[in-house]
């Protein structure tokens, strides 16, 4: 076997291989969209949900909280001092929040390390001693109580909502979807880089008995800002 | 359970599933574990697939659009390619286990990689990567929870969602205890969790190589997709320099889009949540965020094969959510094990066989009852019950022909019974002559509670109801002639 595994990286197994499973699948022909089929892909799926906008909202505290995530709702206005009320309740002290957000967010008096800004991005071991992270999000379903990061530079880099125990998240009314396709409706063009976040971290490995918080953050506040706005398209 | 460094879920080298079962169906303490924990998953999934209006909706445009990904597969690997390469990933092909191994292995060396990060992969499991990597001196170290039990424990995996299923919160104490160091570790799940944190978060900020797999591979975008609960998945995904993404050819879906229905059948056929609670995706290197250096390996190792054929070809629309598993009522008797392969249940029963090529692991299309509730769940409607049908005449097929056959009780039995069938005068003889052999055997009650030789078998746990006095045929002209 040993040999085997010799002679096949000295002919190049990659041009080897690729040209024998491509010639057994075949490459020919495909045309847009599934042409090869006979008949289109049918989606009868539900694609529009059919909640008004504030009974949507909350569903989706309903669905965050059945998640064991913590969420409180504020006003555009209110918005800074409900971080600051966060912010003081977690009793935590550093905190690292993407270049992208609002000056306005990062309440004063606590620790804020940037990511991103002229400095640059922050080490590993920087973000691993921040107690929180403090990022604003893509859009959120209400269906399966799901948050959607795109890593815009208001959302940060994937590592930072990553690493601190406590994540806050600001998600604006106006960015609540009913069902997982319309998320994808407001995708302008597929995304490069996502998360979709569905509570804290957790698992259910132990006798099937689920636990918050693995390794993902272990607690998850979300603060809804009513901003009574709909947004169609991206 | 690996003796002397050999997994036993080869199914090279594993017995026979009926072997094997026998030894798990005595073994309580793990049928208790399996029966709980496939227990608490249906009954969670059966409560979300009922939330679901459109849940058949769900399940036919899944299966179509896993269906489109198969029938052009060649072409759409090619788009993953090219996307994947522009986005600055590397992408490589291996035809077999033993290539895919030698792969990974020349990118550690290239790394200097003397330890790797995991998530869970069911394929690396297949190729049976890490005593590979073990033995050519790289460390390799688990991140997902069940896989720590298993890895540390060295025990294998019995299913391919909740791989440490069949161990118990105790079992998981004693495991840890031990490898840890932590005499004083209570058997309480939370505390468990919390040592497996603490145990890996060195290891996710300093190890700079890791391994994982691929749920999903968009052909349209080159993307990656990783659905997972714990974290650790977004931690190997997004620490290290570099990343090497193992990952079935058949993983391929066409659109990015495709994702809003996978996404809605796969975490609540797998665990019984609305959704898991992270996914990740990914396009080759993003600078600043994330690995380097991205390598994608696209294994091949009998799926070409089964793709070929036109009945099979839907095995391979498996996205590995399991609800086969915690449904079959097989399963859930003998766990994971009894099947020798790293996929087990009804899934494992029609994929192990097909990608040995039809080698091994054939008594598996028998170990099932055809009940059809592995059909019934399967967010993908793979007609598994059929495939266990048409995957059973190949084997019969390929005995048959064997000479040590020839003088084979049953084969032999199936011969005769061939001829007598084929000739009525024949069909009458031999009813005759049963019932006239059977009249010894048949109690007054009317029943045949014990035979000789090899009816014993049947007779052993059931009883035979003895022939009639008179055949339907004869009855049937009897009542004419009486009418007359």
């Amino acid at each position: 076997m040993v040999e085997a595994e010799k002679a096949g990286l000295a002919m190049s197994p990659k041009s080897a291989a690729r040209a024998a499973i491509l010639g057994k699948l075949g490459t020919e022909c495909r045309a847009a969209d599934g042409a090869s089929r006979p008949e289109p892909i049918v989606r009868d799926y539900i694609r529009r949900g059919s909640l008004d906008a504030d009974a949507c909202v909350a569903k989706m505290i309903e669905r965050l909280r059945e998640y064991d995530a913590e969420v409180t709702e504020c006003s555009p206005e209110g918005l800074a001092l409900e971080i600051a009320n966060q912010i003081v309740r977690s009793g935590r002290k550093t905190f690292v929040a993407p270049a992208g957000v609002p000056r306005e967010w990062l309440t004063p008096g606590f620790d804020w390390r940037i990511d991103g800004d002229l400095a640059g991005p922050l080490a590993i071991g920087e973000i691993e001693d921040c107690d929180g992270v403090l990022t604003a999000c893509f859009c959120a379903v209400a269906d399966s109580g799901t948050i959607v990061l795109h890593h815009s530079p208001a959302e940060g880099r994937r590592v930072i909502s990553l690493l601190p125990d406590w994540h806050l998240c600001i998600l604006r009314a106006s960015q609540i979807v009913e069902t997982l396709p319309e998320y994808f409706d407001r995708c302008a063009k597929p995304p490069a880089l996502v998360t979709w976040i569905s509570g804290p971290s957790a698992t259910a490995d132990i006798e099937m008995t689920r636990i918050k918080g693995v390794h993902g953050p272990r607690f998850l506040n979300v603060v809804v800002v009513k901003d009574g706005k709909t947004e169609n398209q991206e | 359970m690996s003796v002397a460094g050999q997994p036993i879920l080869d199914p090279v080298l594993a017995p026979p599933f009926p072997k094997a079962a026998l030894t798990v169906l005595r073994d309580v303490q793990l049928r208790k574990n399996v029966a709980h924990a496939t227990d608490v998953i249906q009954a969670k999934r059966a409560r979300l697939v009922a939330e679901k209006p459109d849940w058949q909706a769900l399940r036919a445009s899944a299966s179509q659009i896993r269906d489109e990904a198969l029938d052009n597969l060649g072409s759409y690997l090619e788009q993953f390619e090219a996307q994947c390469t522009a986005r600055g990933g590397a992408v490589h092909w291996a035809a077999d286990a033993a290539e895919a191994r030698a792969i990974i292995l020349g990118i550690l060396k290239e790394e200097n990689a003397s330890e790797v990060i995991k998530i869970k992969t069911m394929t690396s499991a297949e190729i049976q990567l890490n005593p590979y990597l073990q033995a050519a001196g790289v460390k390799v170290f688990e991140t997902d929870l069940a896989e720590i039990i298993l890895q540390l424990g060295e025990l294998e995996p019995s299913h391919i969602v909740v791989p440490a299923l069949h161990v118990n919160r105790s079992q998981v104490r004693e495991i840890f205890a031990r490898t840890m160091g932590l005499s004083d570790l209570s058997d309480d799940p939370q505390a468990l969790t919390a040592a497996a944190r603490h145990y890996l978060r060195r290891k996710f900020l300093e190890i700079p190589t890791a391994i994982g797999g691929a749920n999903f591979l968009i052909a349209e975008t080159g993307a990656v997709a990783v659905v997972e609960s714990e974290g650790n998945g977004r931690m190997c995904l997004t620490l290290p320099r570099t990343l090497i993404t193992l990952a079935g050819i058949e993983k391929i879906l066409p659109r990015y889009n495709d994702l809003e229905v996978m996404l809605q059948v796969l975490a609540r056929s797998a665990t019984g949540e609305r959704m898991n609670p992270y996914t990740s995706l990914w396009t080759g290197v993003t600078p600043g965020d994330g690995p380097e250096r991205f390598h994608v390996l696209l294994l091949d190792n009998g799926r070409s094969a089964i793709r070929a054929r036109e009945r099979e070809r839907q095995t391979l629309r498996c996205i590995r959510c399991g609800a086969c598993l915690n449904a079959c009522p097989v399963y859930r008797q003998t766990g994971g094990h009894a099947y020798g392969s790293v996929y087990p249940g009804p899934i494992g029963a029609i994929l192990t066989p097909q990608l040995t090529g039809m080698k091994h692991a054939q008594s598996l299309p028998y170990a099932s009852s055809l009940c059809g509730v592995c059909y019934e769940v399967c967010p993908v409607k793979i007609n598994i019950p059929e495939i266990l049908i048409d995957l059973r005449a190949q084997v019969t097929d390929q005995e048959r022909k064997k000479a040590a056959r020839l003088f084979d009780p049953m084969y032999l039995g199936m011969r005769v019974a061939n001829l007598l069938f084929s000739r009525a005068w024949l069909f009458h003889w031999a009813q005759w002559m049963s019932r006239i052999g059977s009249k010894v055997f048949t109690r007054k009650d009317g029943w045949i509670h014990s035979l000789p030789g090899m009816g014993g078998e049947w007779t052993q746990t059931r009883d035979l109801r003895g022939l009639p006095k008179q055949t339907f045929h004869a009855w049937w002209k009897q009542r004419k002639q009486a009418s007359r």
